[in-house]
């Protein structure tokens, strides 16, 4: 071998070396930095290896578990716990960036007396007096004075704060958040009841099913628990024996999941009931079995009404019928109409018409979390509504909130930031200063959730009845503390004590009665040993198929038409697949392209083309979109697959407050829901109609996609 | 058969190997839901930042991976095509790197990737524009600077201590996670044993929830990624310039 | 113009206001580069890494990391304090007040790493030792000094020198050594 002349020497000959090292040594960096290690580090944390904590991901409700790459004592990077039942391994992209919302800028770094100001106030108070004031909250108010608001997750604090309105005698606190309302839960869990005779979340065996239609459930993006079902949908594809699964999907508007559905049929918003029925019927027929609950159908009627063609129906019945494992879900838009609750039941009355309630890859119902009784639902928009009056008439003097930003997440037509000002004393544990913090006469901010310690129930999802288990993955990083912690004092010193010394042995507590269960994942003789291995895989669940096959249907449809306000368009409001319902305040997430239009930090309007080109539109323009409860103003992207009597505006944007990548950004298409609900209290936000205006501005959107536009290439005259 | 000495004829970088890859990837595209799972992930482990709405807006944004989706016909027959994540390649002969003046951008001979050595790097944008996957991102500004942005103070807090954090006027790129390869031969290494298919992954890889993304070693027939790549579905994109990419895409079910 | 103030540099008084101004600059930019050589200041300004080579300490009780992985570690105030608190003289040294002070009000010792490389460099102690290196080889004897300095410049040169000399003979190690991408990612 001769002896190479390596490319260091040929830059020295090229004489480039020199200037490269002047070029690059010359940088501003300092040159030596100070290092901060942890006063008591333990041991292992300054070894100079990453040390792996696993924990549950709280940036949405689903429960997936997480592990958590840590070093030197500061979170690295956000993986999946391969073991845990619900993800296997797997993240989403906001749990890939929840690091940015422990590391945000913006968050509240210590308790503060807020004052209902715009800005978050600077007048910090000590902790000893946020639990002071907690506990006179406590004391010197009624029982049903008292009331506790929190978030979608079935976790240890909501454990907590039923234990302790129970022994004060206060109102049961209530869960509520944007996904549930978005989800359609409520209408989801009452369907099932009325079909299963058993209220529960379905849960639908995309994995195992050959032929998939989904009626407006946006399972790939954020419908209940996204990782779980995506991996569903890729097993569903690769397919069992190497059959390919067929999915098709029904809505106005194309989504992220019709985008990679194989057939998209845009049909009318509230038709979807009618059009399972339809199909059902023309299914049975075609399997030559009786239609059941669907004998009185019109098909050709339904697919008039629903904008489609009897023979494409027929088509679509023929796919079903010859399917092995065919399966029919609905949710999100699809349930959000005033006939919702009758959507929801007509398509499991399809699922029930097929047979496979109960049989792999059809639907069953999830398994309660290890310890549940019963399937316990957030907070329906009805309730909401009942809970912001109730409010609003003075008889809330003590309102508590958690891990939930109503005067965000609730349309501005339920009347929640009025009604707040009738409350004596506001609390939030907000970590983050979101428009409800913002109006809270305290916060006392809780640890963020890689922070703390904690549990969660997985509540659909998963096949196995799964507990999922959430530990400090670092220490602190602001003058936070852990509500449960906050809640415990404060009720002891109002001579309320809860049996507890802290969160942690709340947690512990609550854990002791699984210790002599069997069939584990991992068996422990006594609650110590048990508690570390908790803490080691993130959780305990029990390893059998736990899915409960639910008691034949009986359906009885009363399929009527949906009632829509007055207006010119249909609104198909989806939450932003990559920001969810609070992701806005991560700058990663805001600069992950929307995945099927690109754009990134801004929110726009979704017009057909050709409606577009009948209002002189182009891409860019603003427009007003006004419905009966109010109105909106954002950027159109014209977009190829909508219905041309449809427009669709993302949710997740249109922050107030809420951190600097969020405030001042876009706008919430919330503000445009009235507040009328379905039979099962879920919000009928897809039956709002809304009329478009042209505001004669325009505002360039930034896309992945393309420069056009931005440079002014490619746009009509009159730019 | 005659071999020319490339070191000796200066074009070492522009006709390295042509054979054999060792580290590649397969990406089936039938069941990528196009989630940004991957995006966020890449952007995590790798320090990328973020340059804000203006910024993206011109084109600016610094993905090194992203999904690309086009639209075929009109409504109501409008079809999107299947997701496509598009990340640098990792081309056996790589139009970046013979055009690079500083030699910024060469094959590595060890684990045959395509590099991007930042303390080259002057900032010509040649290999950008002669990248025909369009996959290089320049560094516009000093995004990750505290000085210029006070939040990158707070939010520096979970960078990758393995990956450099890059200055302005450096061009940058996907290294297949190079620094996960590292760690996982050092290991394999201190322990006296061949690194296993599948014991480590890249970040996308390992975040993706649907599981469209294998990575592993293409110069072993029993990898999962190279029995994967055998499909008569894989396709290599832009394959007709000659490239060899590492990475093949199944397109279409099975 | 030009030319008046050339022929006034020209005589005696003016060469010697050059050499002044030359010399000013030379010393200046010594200076300059004289101050980027020195030790930085460390929070414990006189620690001696002498005496505690000389009671036997071996390197990796506080610097464990450096078989394990890329960052050998800083010893904390909790690993300083193990042996200390059983030193009497720790209650009343000077030299070493800076250490009590710290256990005594919970604060860390933020020490200052001296053997660095780039941001750009990924180093790794590990196969560095693995391949036989002793500390020494790299760091100096610090059996000798007090204060750590590094005992030659660290650069890529270094770098490349030493890993040419031990892949010489062996063209696959030599690839590996000498790629880029072993080092900059």
């Amino acid at each position: 071998m001769t002896q190479k002349i390596s490319r260091r020497d040929m830059l020295k000959l090229a004489g480039l070396g020199a200037t490269t090292a002047v070029l690059t040594g010359c940088g501003p960096a300092s040159k030596y930095v100070k290092r901060e290690p942890y006063f008591s580090m333990p041991e292992y944390t300054y070894n100079g290896e990453s040390t792996f904590y696993a924990t549950t991901c709280r940036e949405c409700a689903a429960g997936c578990g997480t592990v958590i790459r840590t070093m030197q004592g500061r979170a690295l990077k956000v993986e999946g716990n391969k073991n845990h039942p619900l993800n296997l391994g797997k993240t989403c992209a906001r749990g890939q960036a929840a690091l940015e919302g422990l590391y945000n800028p913006d968050r509240v770094t210590g308790p503060l007396k807020q004052g209902r100001g715009n800005k978050l106030s600077g007048s910090a108070v000590t902790w000893d007096n946020a639990i002071g004031t907690v506990a006179e909250a406590l004391k010197n108010h009624k029982p049903d004075e008292i009331a506790f608001l929190m978030g979608l997750a079935p976790d240890h604090l909501f454990d907590l704060a039923s234990e302790l309105t129970g022994q004060l005698g206060a109102p049961a606190p209530i869960r509520f958040g944007a996904l549930g309302m978005f989800e359609s839960r409520a209408t989801l869990s009452r369907a099932a009841e009325e079909l299963f005779g058993q209220a529960a979340m379905p849960f639908f065996d995309l994995a195992n099913a050959d032929v998939v239609f989904s009626f407006g459930a946006n399972f790939l993006e954020t419908w209940l628990s996204p990782v779980a079902y995506t991996r569903g949908y890729s097993r569903m594809r690769k397919g069992k024996n190497r059959r390919r699964g067929y999915l098709v999907q029904f809505e106005a508007r194309m989504s992220q999941t019709a985008a990679v559905a194989d057939e998209w049929i845009p049909i009318k918003p509230g038709s979807e009931g009618l059009v399972a029925a339809a199909i059902g019927k023309l299914a049975a027929e075609a399997r030559g079995a009786s239609a059941g609950a669907f004998k009185n159908v019109d098909a050709a009627a339904a697919a008039k009404a629903a904008g489609v063609s009897l023979e494409k129906l027929e088509y679509l019945a023929g796919l079903l019928a010859s399917a092995f494992n065919p399966l029919a879900l609905a949710g999100g838009a699809a349930l959000a109409q005033s006939n919702g609750l009758q959507t929801a039941k007509s398509v499991l009355a399809l699922d029930a018409l097929l047979g496979n309630i109960g049989q792999p890859g059809g639907v069953f119902l999830s398994p309660l979390a290890p310890g549940q009784e019963a399937y316990h639902r957030p907070a329906s928009a009805q309730e909401m509504g009942e809970f912001v009056q109730k409010i609003n008439s003075g008889a809330v003097k003590v309102l508590f909130i958690h891990g939930v930003n109503p005067a965000f997440e609730l349309p501005k037509s339920f009347g929640f930031i009025e009604a707040l000002k009738k409350v004596e004393t506001v609390i939030s544990f907000a970590t983050f200063p979101d428009e409800t913090a913002l109006m809270a006469d305290y916060i006392f901010p809780d640890h963020h959730g890689l922070e703390s310690f904690g549990y969660q129930r997985v509540f659909t999802g998963a096949a196995e009845s799964a507990l999922s288990g959430a530990q400090p993955t670092v220490t602190p990083f602001h003058d936070t503390r852990a509500t449960a912690d906050v809640l415990l004092a404060a009720a002891a010193q109002a001579g309320q004590a809860l049996p507890y010394a802290d969160e942690y042995e709340f947690v512990k507590s609550k854990l002791r009665q699984f210790v002599p269960l069997s069939g584990g994942f991992f068996a422990a003789p006594e609650i110590n040993t048990f508690m570390a291995y908790f803490q080691q895989y993130g959780g305990w669940w029990q390893t059998g198929n736990a899915l409960v096959a639910p008691a034949a249907a009986n359906a009885k449809l009363n399929l009527a038409e949906a009632e829509f306000e007055e207006g010119e368009f249909f609104l198909v409001p989806f939450v932003s697949p990559t920001l969810g319902e609070a992701g806005a305040n991560k700058p990663w997430l805001q600069e992950a392209p929307d995945p099927t239009t690109t754009v990134m930090w801004n929110t726009w309007v979704e017009i057909n083309p050709e409606t577009a080109h009948e209002l002189h539109l182009e891409n860019d323009d603003i427009v007003r979109i006004v419905s009966a409860a109010g109105e909106v103003e954002a950027p159109v992207y014209l977009y190829p697959a909508i219905r041309p009597d449809t427009i669709a505006i993302p949710f997740g944007q249109g922050h107030t407050a809420y951190g600097r990548y969020a405030a001042g950004r876009g706008v919430n298409p919330a503000d445009l829901f009235g507040p009328r609900v379905n039979e099962a209290g879920d919000l009928a936000f897809a039956g709002t109609k809304v009329r478009v205006e042209k505001a004669g501005k325009y505002r360039v959107l930034s896309r992945l996609e393309s420069k056009i536009g931005v440079y002014g290439e490619g746009m009509g005259e009159g730019h | 058969m005659t071999t020319i000495d490339l070191n000796l004829v200066g074009a070492k970088g522009a006709l390295v190997e042509e054979a054999e890859g060792k580290w590649g990837m397969v990406i089936d595209q039938d069941i990528c839901t196009g989630c940004q799972a991957c995006v966020v992930a890449c952007a995590m482990e790798n320090n990328i930042a973020f340059v804000g709405e203006e910024d993206s807006g011109y084109g600016r944004s610094m993905h090194w991976i992203r999904i690309e989706r086009f639209w075929e016909g009109e409504y109501p027959e409008v079809k999107m095509t299947h997701y496509q994540p598009m990340l640098c390649q990792q081309c056996g002969k790589a139009p970046c790197e013979p055009v690079c003046p500083a030699f910024a951008t060469v094959h590595s001979q060890a684990e045959k990737v395509n590099l991007q050595v930042y303390n080259r790097c002057v900032g010509t944008r040649y290999c950008a524009n002669n990248c025909p996957y369009q996959v290089r991102s320049f560094n516009w500004r000093d995004y990750n600077d505290d000085r210029l942005d006070e939040a990158i103070a707070s939010l520096k807090n979970h960078f990758n201590p393995d990956v450099t954090v890059r200055r302005r006027g450096i061009m940058e790129k996907c290294t297949f996670c190079i620094q996960r390869i590292h760690k996982a031969q050092d290991k394999a290494k201190s322990e006296g044993r061949a690194v296993a298919d599948g014991e480590f992954t890249t970040a996308c890889a390992q975040a993706c929830p649907a599981d469209a993304i294998v990575f592993g070693r293409v110069d072993d027939p029993e990898s999962l990624v190279s029995q994967l790549a055998r499909q008569s579905h894989g396709v290599h994109h832009l394959e007709e310039l000659g490239t060899l990419p590492r990475v093949t895409y199944l397109v279409g079910g099975q | 113009m030009i030319q008046k103030a050339f022929k006034w540099l020209m005589q005696p008084l003016g060469l010697a206001a050059v050499l002044i101004v030359a010399l000013a600059v030379f010393s200046l930019v010594v200076w300059g580069i004289a101050q980027t050589q020195k030790p930085p200041e460390q929070p414990v300004p006189q620690f001696p890494h002498q005496l505690h080579v000389s009671f036997g300490v071996q390197c990796l009780y506080c610097h464990p990391g450096a078989v394990r992985g890329p960052s050998p570690g800083l010893p904390t105030v909790s690993k300083c304090w193990g042996c200390h608190q059983q030193i009497a003289k720790t209650q009343t040294s000077v030299k070493l007040a800076p250490l009590k002070a710290a256990h005594d009000s919970g604060t860390p010792l933020q020490w200052v790493p001296v053997a660095q490389v780039p941001d750009f460099v990924q180093f790794n102690h590990r196969p560095h030792v693995a391949a036989g290196l002793n500390c020494e080889n790299c760091h100096g004897d610090l059996s000798k000094v007090d204060i750590y300095e590094n005992p030659q410049v660290m650069n890529m040169g270094w770098c490349l020198a030493c890993h040419k000399e031990k892949s010489a003979g062996n063209p696959e190690l030599y690839i590996k050594l000498t790629d880029c991408g072993t080092c900059h990612y």
